[in-house]
């Protein structure tokens, strides 16, 4: 136990001060044992305050500090910085007690408030009169970073890094990179080609030295800790080799299986051995395996007898794949809302009420019509079309409580291009808001309403039904007060974005968390936005909250940059402050084992007891919580201060 | 119904092939009603082993105590341990393995069912009495209890004087053996699982309150309850300062680091804290064998805080405690389908 504590409390501005008299616990806590200096400052982490800590801990010969401030999350870096390098004293001698966010903030009767600051702040002394000295524990780096997704996100994120000089292994679930992009027809605002400005990245992707792409694989299993992860990927079985494949389409031709074409949204059907679309990277076709009739010449094997290339194997197994790596970019991407929760808009009723991509689709050159907006029902062209804004968005009690961000601006866009396709059509857009926060959007969506003259009707649509052979969309029109009833060739729905199934299967693989839509959490909302909490993984893409294309490519190339500053070091440094057995405890139960959710504990030498891997360990305290037998302690956590800090809170 | 005859010769066979270092059982007791635990070594004495309902402990307790023995002993003998274990007591077997107590090769587990029965309650016994004094107990056909008093023998339903837990209980069956005697019924269905402990937090909680303050005032500290437990295994118990281990790599920084977390004495805070805490290291290890309320000399229901809190477990996270070793602990496991999604 050390016996030179110095305190000092900070006023924050106004933030503490107002509602706690930061004064009187600066006082109170000079008065208390152990404390040999106790100061209060108007913001302590300024130059001037950090000067004087520095200046404290040196003159009185402090061997502990405890700074009453903000939450530790935000200065605890600093103030332990200056207690080493200004005070020559062991960062690990320092603590925070948190009397802002815990206690200022969500208080405003002033003499409770500067009760609970004293509590929080003697307690927090009690604590650093334990504490150890610590030094961090350096861990080599291993300079490879494993990509999660193959869309725009994960291509963006994967070629900064390639160019930046790491390797990267980049895997994707589907048989293609190019993700939901490389199936739309034209991008707001500027309305340039999708395909024409993502392929070339595909490109670049396939032939890039540093990149090695995995598609029709998954990760499976993630162990290890920042800089050295360790990946087991499991890659399909392809039954054509890449290499050997010409393209040549004679394959597809004699297959005799038909199913529907996920990269046309159903909207046509494609055979069991397939190229998704003519600029798929690899470059190759594939065999669904669970639309063949079997993989077995003697059942079929039509394929493998045309293709002259040879490139066809049906012998071909799947494979475990195996990588060390330093980093992780889960760029996962979105799915569109399920369909079959909206009933009241016809969908899958009617064969026109389509979602947003699959009208994408209808207006792609490469699309099932051949760039025509035709309806799928009797490939005639749509002479009204309704758009429907915020379907499954927006709506807390049945659907998605949130903006699903894109779809104002997307919607604009196809009735935009529908009327370029259809120029003497009428388009129609049902809308609660218009978001066109961005550069060029509000324009964008002006210039629909203007020169497109698509009709916004501000209000909901109640139902989509049929009658005599016409589908009838009846909605409200609020600024009109009206009810509004359309005959409607064509209906397409703007689905709510939401995490994709990959990216609720890597949340549960890579144990990193969710927020309460599923999608995946940053470290801080603002100011760690490409970071998950877990250390060494990162975030980009729809993955982790509804996202444009510019706002994507943003988000891919800032994960890289976190990636690269964090590989960029020959070490990395742990923190000390990791769990510590009691072998004189200890019975080898196995239930820290089981809780630990970084599987740093197993069961070892000497006697079959717990042992700790200090490099695994996020001292997270899990394991404390769970042995009975107090075996367990983290380090700067021990129970003895736990009990200390309880009895100062308690004033006994 | 149970054998005894095989019961016998099995221990027996197995003393005198020397499978086995030790088999604990039930022999009658000189001093009451209840059968008394026996640890024996030799085969002549597997004689003396019986199994009626008067065999009320659970002998777990017994492979534990055995294992501190054996280290204090410092004893070679790495032969295993047979014990007699009903369904209760195989579950509790189960919990020890899967808290890698001792490893499976070590204990011989000789199964014994209730069957139709299970044990009795000498209490409701002596109440149902009245004035004779029960000298014998047998296993009278499927659902009731042959008593032998100084007044001859009569039959009396055994739900009318088994203890409760046996009333409760879900598995009569022992779920863990290498040998198993007595037919297997597992379902006793006498009483609607949990129903003592629902029944009572159905009162209001001033009530409650107030049940449980005089409940633990009256409690003496005197440790009975955790010394019959075989989940209370730990060296150094939490509640009390004397039992502090020392190592010889204890520091001397651990030894001034020592916490007293409750006071020694006998206050009510200080035994609601020392139950509360028992309780909660229970949770999720407790197979309700119930012996800590039977060996309280102040008779505090402590069976309802255990169960309540198996209550939970089963309720909430469908765990029952012992019901498969290969199972991760309760509370240091986690499922995707665990109520709660924040931790998602």
């Amino acid at each position: 136990m050390t016996k030179r504590t110095g305190v000092f409390v900070c006023h924050c501005g106004n933030n503490i001060a107002a509602t706690v008299d930061v004064v009187r616990v600066a006082e109170e806590l000079g008065r208390e044992e152990g404390v040999v200096y106790s100061k209060d400052y108007v913001y302590m982490c300024s130059d001037p305050g950090q000067s004087t800590m520095a200046k404290a801990i040196k003159e009185n010969k402090l061997d502990g500090v405890v700074v009453s401030c903000c939450s530790p999350t935000l200065h605890e870096k600093t103030f332990r910085d200056v207690t080493e390098e200004g005070g020559g004293l062991n960062s690990f001698r320092c603590e925070i007690a948190n009397i802002r966010e815990q206690c200022a903030w969500v208080h405003s009767d002033k003499p409770k408030a500067t009760e609970k600051a004293l509590k929080i702040t003697k307690a927090a002394v009690k604590r650093v009169q334990h504490n150890q000295s610590l030094t961090p524990i350096g861990v080599p780096v291993t300079r490879k970073v494993l990509v999660i997704g193959g869309g725009i996100a994960g291509i963006q994120a994967s070629l900064d890094l390639a160019n930046a000089g790491f390797e990267v292994i980049l895997v994707e679930k589907n048989p293609t990179v190019g993700g939901h992009m490389i199936q739309l027809s034209e991008t707001f605002p500027t309305l340039d080609c999708s395909q024409c400005i993502l392929s070339p990245k595909m490109v670049e992707i396939s032939k890039h030295k540093n990149i090695k792409l995995l598609t029709q694989a998954e990760v499976k299993e993630i162990s290890g800790f920042v800089g050295n992860f360790k990946a087991k990927i499991h890659q399909k079985a392809v039954y054509v080799d890449p290499e050997t494949c010409k393209i040549c389409d004679d394959c597809a031709k004699v297959c005799p299986t038909v199913v529907s074409n996920e990269y046309d949204v159903g909207l046509t059907s494609r055979r069991a051995i397939f190229i998704p679309f003519a600029q798929a990277i690899p470059a190759t076709y594939t065999l669904d395996e669970s639309a063949c009739l079997g993989l077995n010449p003697v059942v079929c094997g039509k394929c493998a007898e045309v293709c002259e290339a040879g490139a066809i194997n049906y012998d071909m197994r799947p494979k475990v794949i195996t990588e060390d790596i330093g980093a992780i970019i889960v760029a996962t991407g979105f799915d569109l809302y399920g369909k079959e929760n909206l009933g009241e808009y016809g969908m899958g009723k009617y064969s026109d009420v389509l979602d947003g991509l699959q009208f994408e689709r209808l207006c792609s050159a490469s699309g099932p019509t051949g760039g025509h907006v035709l309806r799928p029902s009797d490939h005639k062209e749509p002479k009204n079309v309704v758009f429907i804004q915020c379907a499954g968005s927006r709506d807390p009690e049945t659907h998605c409580a949130y903006c699903s961000k894109i779809c104002c601006m997307y919607t604009a866009k196809h009735a935009t291009l529908y009327k370029h396709h259809v120029p003497d059509g009428q388009a129609y857009v049902f809308y609660i808001d218009i978001r066109s926060g961005g550069k060029g959007y509000e324009e964008f969506v002006q210039r629909s309403m203007e020169r497109d003259e698509v009709m916004y009707l501000r209000g909901r649509v109640s139902k989509v039904y049929e009658k005599s052979g016409k589908m009838i969309v009846l909605g409200v029109d609020t600024i009109s007060g009206k009810n509004v009833e359309i005959e409607a060739d064509m209906v397409v729905l703007a689905l709510a974005m939401q995490p994709s199934q990959g990216t609720a299967d890597a949340a549960k693989t890579l144990k990193i968390g969710r927020d309460k839509d599923g999608f995946l959490a940053e470290a801080h909302p603002k100011l760690r936005p490409v970071e998950s909490v877990t250390g060494g993984i990162f975030l980009a893409g729809a993955a982790q909250a509804p996202k444009d294309i510019p706002e994507t490519v943003c988000q891919a190339s800032a994960a890289a940059s976190k990636v690269i500053q964090l590989l960029s070091k020959d070490e990395l440094m742990h923190s000390p402050t990791v769990a510590k057995v009691r072998l004189s405890h200890c019975t080898g139960c196995e239930m820290c084992v089981q809780a630990c959710p970084y599987g740093a504990i197993d069961l070892g030498a000497p006697s079959n007891k717990a042992r700790v891997n200090d490099v695994l360990c996020e001292g997270c305290g899990t394991c404390q919580a769970v042995c009975l037998r107090a075996a367990i302690d983290v380090k700067n956590v021990a129970q003895v201060q736990i009990h200390d800090m309880i009895n100062a809170c308690l004033g006994v | 119904m149970i054998d005894v005859a095989q019961l016998k010769a099995h221990a027996k066979g197995l003393l005198e092939k020397g499978t086995v270092r030790t088999v604990f059982g039930y022999r009658k007791s000189t001093a009451g009603l209840l059968a008394e635990p026996a640890g024996i070594t030799e085969a002549a004495q597997a004689d003396d082993l019986i199994f009626d309902p008067s065999c009320v402990q659970n002998l777990a307790l017994y492979l534990v105590n055995d294992k501190k023995h054996q280290a204090e002993k410092r004893s070679d003998d790495k032969r295993p341990v047979a014990v007699v274990a009903k369904g209760c007591d195989s579950r509790a077997i189960t919990v020890l393995l899967q808290e890698n107590h001792f490893p499976r090769e070590s204990v011989h587990v000789i199964g014994v069912s209730c069957e139709g029965t299970g044990v009795v309650d000498a209490s409701k016994l002596a109440r149902k009495l009245g004035n004779k004094k029960a000298l014998a107990v047998a296993f009278d056909g499927a659902d009731a209890f042959a008593v032998t008093t100084n007044e001859g023998t009569q039959s009396i339903a055994a739900a009318e004087v088994m203890a409760e837990r046996c009333l409760e209980c879900r598995s009569a069956h022992p779920t863990l053996s290498d040998v198993v005697f007595g037919e297997a019924k597992a379902e006793r269905g006498l009483h609607t699982p949990f129903q003592a402990v629902k029944a009572k937090i159905k009162e209001s909680e001033g009530d409650r309150w107030a049940y449980w303050s005089r409940q633990f005032d009256r409690c003496l500290r005197c440790y009975a309850c955790r010394s019959v437990c075989p989940m209370c295994y730990c060296d150094e118990c939490v509640v009390d300062s004397i039992n502090f281990v020392i190592a010889p790599d204890t520091t001397a920084e651990e030894k001034a680091e020592r916490i007293k977390w409750i006071e020694r004495s006998p206050a009510k805070s200080e035994s609601a804290m020392y139950h509360m805490v028992r309780a909660i290291h229970l949770a999720g290890r407790c197979i309700d064998c119930a012996e800590c309320e039977r060996v309280c000399p102040v008779n505090i229901p402590l069976r309802l805080l255990n169960t309540r809190l198996e209550m939970e477990a089963f309720e909430t996270f469908q765990y029952s405690p012992g019901s498969d070793p290969e199972l991760p602990t309760l509370t240091s496991s986690f499922r995707d389908t665990d109520p709660n999604s924040f931790i998602r």
